[in-house]
């Protein structure tokens, strides 16, 4: 008789997750994914999800699976070096990494360049820890570890926003209130293919609804399919474009016309600047001044019953405070508010001027800016939960390639400066932040907001004083050094500048500091950075110098090549763990729900893999840290405490768990988590329901009426914080001798000047690499693809299936006019050159791409990995550079690169 | 035409029927033509046995071409089930009856049932030009102007199989170049109003090209060259060779004509978006 | 009377595949057999141009023309207007596939798997030798509404009772249902909305509706 039942689990692919969905298994094998309909009604998208969970049946039952320990036995390592696998059982190869991990504590954690000696490398923004079980546990227990080798972040992420946003409103990554929203400017946000199920299903309804979005990009994207327009801006222009937005409103548009009200009151555009371009602030209290017309005089920010004024400078007196304490008293001096300085930045940058610059007409962009502040519905309000609150149904967002490297910060700025002056930030209809990194836990976004003295968001800088400076880097990228904005929490080295890293590993960055040592110990988990990060040939000859690494893998790539050990874990449908659903999360995860969901086995681990958790509890047993791994976990490490005031199901610390008693005990806690400690089921409930949930207040999406309550404004336009800062962490690093970070160093600009990034660019590349700019005409860029990305599913034929359906899968993406002038057609294979790599693929002729652009989707270029090494699918990773010049004052740089391209071959069948 | 929003996409080639099917429309458009015209040729007798032996393994050979070519071949009857609407099995059955019809003239000896059997033989290439018609995800292949063509290209290749067969027996009357002048004109005239429809239709750049390359051998190959080559042999009796590469010639671009059809020219329908939009529920008007 | 149909709307459609992922989960179909599939159309010339993605498969027409041209009666239509293919009668000659104007059948000569070493163990499970040699095409699930409504459930409402594409789509952009219904949530969707059907002019009458705005 044959059997059928369904299993209840998440997928966390991407960062959009978690979402929920049901496999069935027939006779012990999995057959079929589809949506978890029970979650109707809590999940935002009705419980479905994306196409990429679709793959997991077939991820299972890959022929092509690591299935058993294997261990190196060629000790030269090189791509051209069979490594001489042989398979080991898990004993030889637990004992082998206890080893190494017992050496190093017998010595010393940190080496003697001050480096942790242990390094853990993850991709997909960090989402494999919902896949680790309770490794994280067991690195907290060890102590510290680098984990600056990034494999792409910082480069594939969207930096700038994380930091300016989660600095200015609690947005490590923003959003609008899309189910309000009724008009969006969209700089190449590809959130239909990268904002996973909630986000596709959010604006479908917006759709419906009858929003309007304007797509600015040079390529016509699987988003700008479904936009009302699309302008084919030139790459990295956008900047112009939004000061010129900027322009409009702060120029062509009387003050009345924008949300004034909001500006003096949760701005900080009414504060005054000082000669020396602090704050002017009240020699009594230190607090910020603001120019109060009825009295005729400068008053503290917090005055109550003041009506600031927000343009125009006056003579006042009062004092600034600079940089490591300076302080300037003035006397009568002239000072300008916030806004008007802001206004004066602008001033140059009218539409016709952006016009050559964007390659877009000026009427076009004139008239963006107007319909922006035109839908924006200012002055009108909306009852929401029982509160009164502003609606301003307008956003502007931004794609990934603006939103880190240079111009990123002018790009964020600017796009949230629109938004202030249309009183759009946090209210509902408008932008909304999603999540936080740095400045709290991400579950609780609301709790991370605390007053600053000024009357801004605190914020939690790393410090730059001369006392508390992190002077010797923690780790090999430095981020708690050179990078204040990023903070020093759990997740910040996730943000220092991963290229840094990998460059300084190289001697070819940061030369006062010295190479570092490669770890002496590597581990390697759900990535592949020698495919995911830039100049990929080298990041490989580089891994080939780590003495010892182990890789948690699920198929050979082209990062284990290079590994001493490969060990098999159980992957997504074959292993236990819970995790956090709701709240707001990232992109557009914003749910009227929070709790818990499980992930399960839905059949049991195929050949030697092992749930991550046993591997974790086994490593601690080998290692003498069992007691510190159990503690770890009964202090949150694994979601959340298990003893609190409320409950207590803290598992015993001195003897090792299974790893169904290890989850037991914290879906209990979880269970008592949401049920305010009435409950107290374990996993069994969970395995049968799959996830628990109590009310999230739909208040709690938006900022805005918890700053009100505390009386707080948006660190905007003005910033003094970052002036201060950059000039501290300036000191600090020449006091160290330390000129190679000083190029970054000048984006410390209280108001973000425009620059023009092609002639950046252009010299960066002449400059390192001895060539002719102009050599390189086209613009190479990438694209999201929705089936690939974060999934580690390039080796199943089913995902490469689907995805071929979806143009850009099969070949390198050119305008058609273009390539029939250069007589290249369909098919032909063309060559692909940068400065530094050269990679050929099939021509794909299209109208939706820029003439100077072409674009190649996703990150492919394998050579190791099964199935994915027959695709013959280029890469851009290989051609774009690391190189400090493109590297910006937040450590992050661009994907993008500029290249030529040429026929080298006909269409072959 | 220039292309629009509205215009079809997507129009790859059939990858679903190969030379196989073509070979069934080659050989039976060619044997079921045999039979007719050289039972005409021979009425009221019964044509020689030989001819008619080879017109019906030549039919039979086209459903062998067609048998190989399916999925399941040991179901093969089950193309009989369905003669209500489908021309391949009303192909079938009209086949069945020629086999059925001339073996029992030649059991019996009444001529009659061979006559039978060539006016069947007939229906049998209508069938095959219906078959086309009636295939609606392929354009050239829909287009009605298409079953005469089928018929009048089948025609012709029969008598020029006859034509060849008795020229080498040196049996050939100037009646046969002229109705071979005759056919090869209809076919020219059918081609002329199939090739005019399809230039008037949406086709794509790649159907155009084969048709094109097409157009110059029917028009060339299978009629110019047939028709000054009939008419040499019939204007001298010494000719009956030209009688023969006229006859080759019009057989030939016929052939050739069908294998280009099914394997070439057979761009599939494609997508495309409706360029009437509508409100409303599709039953309001009812 | 029922009339099955389903309505994709192009102005919700992101192209995303998941309809196309979870078809050939639910109806195991082999590498390169898609019933469902979305096409990435694009249209105009740079830079007035525009992208737009479009579910396809069998459109279950009212008169469908592979039904008229099958020879062995395989192809059938039920009275809720589905169309069917019997495995077992289909001589696989694929007359339909040819006959029909929407590219929705495909026939499988030999049994074909993800990856060149055999079936993987799902494969192996899910195999159906009944398919193999024979014309195959989406069937609208009509197992799964089969099932649902001897549960009492609403095809198009209940998922237990609906196309696996329409239950997977992430836009909700499909939505199947009954048009003879005038209260079915299909039939509410065509009347409140700008809809075309592919090739209405050749005559199949097709039970796939395009809801589309024009930009």
């Amino acid at each position: 008789m044959s059997s059928t039942h369904k299993v209840s689990t998440y997928c966390y692919q991407c960062v959009n997750g978690p979402d929920m969905l049901t496999v069935e298994v027939t006779d012990g094998i999995a057959t079929t994914v589809a949506p978890n309909f029970a979650a109707k009604g809590y999940h935002p998208a009705d419980g479905k999800v994306c196409v990429k969970p679709y793959g997991l049946v077939q991820k299972i039952y890959n022929p092509n699976r690591v299935l058993k320990p294997l261990k190196r036995t060629n000790p030269k390592k090189g791509r051209n070096e069979d490594p001489g696998w042989v398979e080991i059982e898990w004993e030889e190869a637990l004992n082998t990494i206890a080893q190494k991990l017992n050496a190093i504590r017998a010595t010393s954690l940190i080496d003697e360049q001050g480096y942790p000696r242990v390094a853990f490398t993850t991709g997909g923004a960090a989402t494999p820890y919902f896949y680790m079980g309770t490794f994280a546990s067991f690195l907290a227990a060890w102590g510290p570890v680098d984990q600056s080798l990034g494999a792409g972040g910082t480069v594939k992420c969207y930096h700038t926003e994380h930091v300016y946003g989660e600095l200015w409103h609690r947005a490590f990554t923003v959003c609008p209130d899309t189910p309000r929203c009724e008009y969006i400017v969209s700089f190449g946000n590809n959130i239909d293919a990268s904002g996973g199920v909630t986000s596709v299903r959010r604006h479908a309804d917006a759709r419906a609804r009858g929003i309007k979005r304007i797509q600015i990009e040079p390529h016509l994207s699987i988003t700008g399919a479904s936009a009302s327009e699309w302008i084919p801006i030139r790459p990295k222009t956008d900047p112009a474009f939004l000061y010129a937005m900027l322009h409009v409103l702060l120029h062509e548009r009387p003050l009345t016309d924008l949300d004034v009200p909001f500006l003096k009151a949760r701005t900080g555009s009414p504060y005054l600047i000082g000669p020396n371009g602090f704050f002017l602030r009240d020699p009594a209290s230190k607090k910020p001044l603001m120019w109060d017309a009825a009295t005729g005089r400068a008053l503290p920010f917090d005055t109550p019953g003041i009506d600031p004024a927000l343009v125009g400078s006056f003579t006042v007196s009062g004092m600034e405070v600079g940089a490591d304490g300076k302080t300037w008293e003035h006397d009568a001096i002239e000072a300008t508010t916030a806004f008007e300085v802001t206004r004066r930045l602008v001033a140059a940058h009218t539409p016709e001027w952006a016009a050559p610059v964007c390659d877009v007409a000026a009427y076009r962009i004139r008239r963006v800016a107007n319909d922006f502040i035109a839908h924006a519905r200012i002055g009108e309000t909306i009852e929401f939960e029982g509160r009164t609150l502003p609606f301003r149904p307008v956003a502007v967002m931004l794609g990934k390639g603006v939103n880190n490297g240079w111009g990123a910060y002018e790009c964020v700025w600017a796009r949230t400066m629109l938004m202030v002056l249309v009183g759009g930030l946090e209210v509902p209809g408008g932008l909304l932040g999603s999540t936080v990194h740095i400045s709290g836990m991400d579950f609780d976004r609301m709790g991370s907001v605390a007053p600053h003295p000024d009357g801004f968001l605190d914020y939690p800088f790393n410090p730059t004083d001369k006392e508390h400076w992190a002077a010797q880097p923690q780790v090999r990228h430095g981020h708690t050094t050179l990078i204040p904005i990023i903070g020093g929490g759990l997740t910040s080295q996730l943000m220092g500048s991963t290229v840094l890293s990998w460059m300084r590993l190289q001697g070819r960055a940061a030369d006062s500091w010295g190479q570092p040592k490669p770890p002496d110990v590597w581990f390697v988990y759900r990535c592949n950075p020698n495919i995911s990060f830039s100049e990929t040939d080298r990041i490989g000859e580089t891994m080939a110098t780590f003495p010892f690494t182990v890789a948690f893998s699920y198929t050979q790539d082209e990062t284990n090549h290079f590994a001493d050990l490969v060990l098999p874990e159980a992957i997504d449908l074959e292993s236990t763990q819970l995790i956090r659903i709701g709240g707001t999360h990232y992109f557009e995860q914003f749910w009227d729900t929070q709790g818990w969901v499980l992930r399960q086995p839905v059949v049991p681990p195929r050949g030697e893999a092992k749930d991550f958790t046993w591997i974790a509890t086994e490593l601690a047993k080998r290692t003498g840290l069992l007691e510190a791994y159990n503690a770890m976990i009964n202090f949150g490490a694994a979601g959340l405490p298990l003893k609190t005031d409320a409950y207590d199901f803290s598992l015993d610390v001195t003897r090792a768990h299974s790893v169904d008693e290890t989850w037991d005990a914290i879906c209990r806690a979880a269970s008592a988590d949401v049920t305010g400690g009435t409950a107290s089921d374990g996993l069994a409930y969970f395995k049968e329901k799959g996830f628990r949930v109590k009310p999230f207040p739909k208040i709690n999406w938006y900022l805005y009426p918890r700053m009100e309550d505390l009386g707080l404004r948006f660190e905007l336009p003005y910033q003094e914080r970052i002036l201060r800062i950059g000039q501290e962490l300036s000191a600090r690093l020449h006091e160290q001798g330390v000129t190679w970070w000083d190029r970054q160093l000048h984006e410390y600009e209280p108001l973000p000047t425009w620059k023009d990034l092609n002639e950046l660019w252009a010299s960066a590349y002449e400059r390192a690499y001895g060539i002719k700019a102009s050599d390189y005409p086209f613009w190479l860029l990438t694209a999201r693809s929705m089936q690939y990305a974060w999934g580690g599913n390039v080796s199943l034929q089913m995902i490469r299936e689907v995805a071929a359906n979806i143009a850009g899968h099969d070949g390198i993406m050119i305008n058609a006019q273009v390539a029939e002038q250069l007589g290249i057609e369909q098919g032909d294979r063309i060559e692909v050159t940068s400065p530094i790599g050269v990679t050929s693929g099939r021509a794909l002729l299209r109208q939706g791409v820029r003439p100077d652009t072409i674009v190649m989707v996703g990150q492919f270029g394998h050579w190791k990995t099964p199935y994915a090494k027959d695709l013959d699918m280029p890469s851009l990773n290989n051609l774009v550079p690391m190189n400090m010049d493109l590297v910006d004052g937040t450590g992050s740089a661009v994907d993008a690169v500029l290249v030529n391209i040429r026929k080298v071959g006909r269409k072959s069948k | 035409m220039k292309p629009t929003k509205f215009s079809r996409f997507g129009t790859s080639h059939q990858a679903i029927w190969d030379w196989r099917a073509a070979g069934n429309f080659i050989c039976g458009g060619a044997g079921s033509s045999l039979l007719a015209v050289s039972t005409f040729a021979a009425f009221p007798g019964v044509a020689d046995g030989r001819l008619l032996l080879l017109a019906v393994l030549l039919i039979g050979a086209g459903l062998a071409f067609v048998w190989t070519e399916i999925g399941r071949p040991w179901r093969a009857f089950n193309v009989l089930f369905h003669p209500q609407t489908s021309w391949m099995t009303r192909e079938a059955y009209v086949a069945a009856l020629i086999v059925a019809l001339l073996a029992a003239g030649a059991a019996t000896g009444v001529a009659f049932l061979s006559h039978i059997a060539s006016l069947a033989a007939l229906l049998f290439l209508y069938c095959q030009g219906r078959i086309l018609k009636a295939a609606r995800g392929i354009p050239t292949w829909r287009e009605p102007a298409i079953v005469p063509l089928i018929v009048a290209t089948g025609l012709v290749e029969g008598l020029s199989l006859l034509v060849l067969i008795v020229t080498m027996q040196g049996a050939a009357v100037p009646a046969m170049f002229a109705a071979l002048i005759l056919l090869v004109a209809l076919r020219a005239a059918a081609w002329l109003r199939y090739r005019s429809r399809m230039n008037a239709s949406d086709m794509p750049l790649s159907t155009r090209r084969v048709l094109q390359s097409s157009h110059l051998a029917v028009l060339g190959v299978g009629t110019a060259v047939p028709l000054v080559a009939a008419a040499l042999a019939l204007a001298v009796p010494m000719a009956a060779l030209a009688g023969a590469l006229a006859a080759l010639a019009a057989a030939v671009a016929g052939w050739h004509f069908k294998l280009l059809l099914i394997t070439r020219a057979a761009q599939v329908q494609g997508y495309a978006l409706g360029n009437k939009l509508r409100r409303g529920h599709p039953f309001a008007a009812r | 009377m029922t009339r099955y149909v389903m309505v994709a709307d192009l102005n919700r459609c992101v192209g995303c595949q998941t309809c196309t992922a979870s078809c050939k989960h639910t109806n195991a179909t082999p590498p390169g057999v898609q019933w469902r599939k979305v096409l990435d159309v694009e249209m105009g010339e740079y830079p007035n141009v525009e992208r737009l993605f479009m579910p396809v498969g069998c459109q279950h027409c009212s008169d469908p023309p592979c039904m008229e041209v099958c020879p062995s009666t395989a192809t059938g239509q039920r009275k809720d207007g589905i169309v069917t293919i019997d495995y077992d009668l289909c001589i696989g000659c694929s007359y339909c596939a040819v006959a029909c104007p929407y590219q929705a059948r495909y026939k499988v000569e030999e049994a074909r798997f993800a990856y060149s070493d055999g079936p993987t163990e799902n494969e192996a499970l899910r195999f159906d030798e009944r398919r193999i040699g024979v014309a195959q095409k989406c069937t609208f699930c009509s197992d799964r509404v089969d099932a649902g409504l001897e549960r009492g459930l609403t095809p198009g409402i209940d998922p237990d009772a609906t196309p696996a594409c329409a239950n997977a789509c992430i836009a909700n952009a499909l939505t199947f249902g009954d048009l003879e219904d005038r209260e079915s949530n299909v039939s509410k969707l065509l009347t409140e909305n700008t809809w075309f059907r592919m090739h209405e002019h050749l005559g199949t009458d097709p039970g796939f509706y395009y809801l589309w705005e024009e930009k």
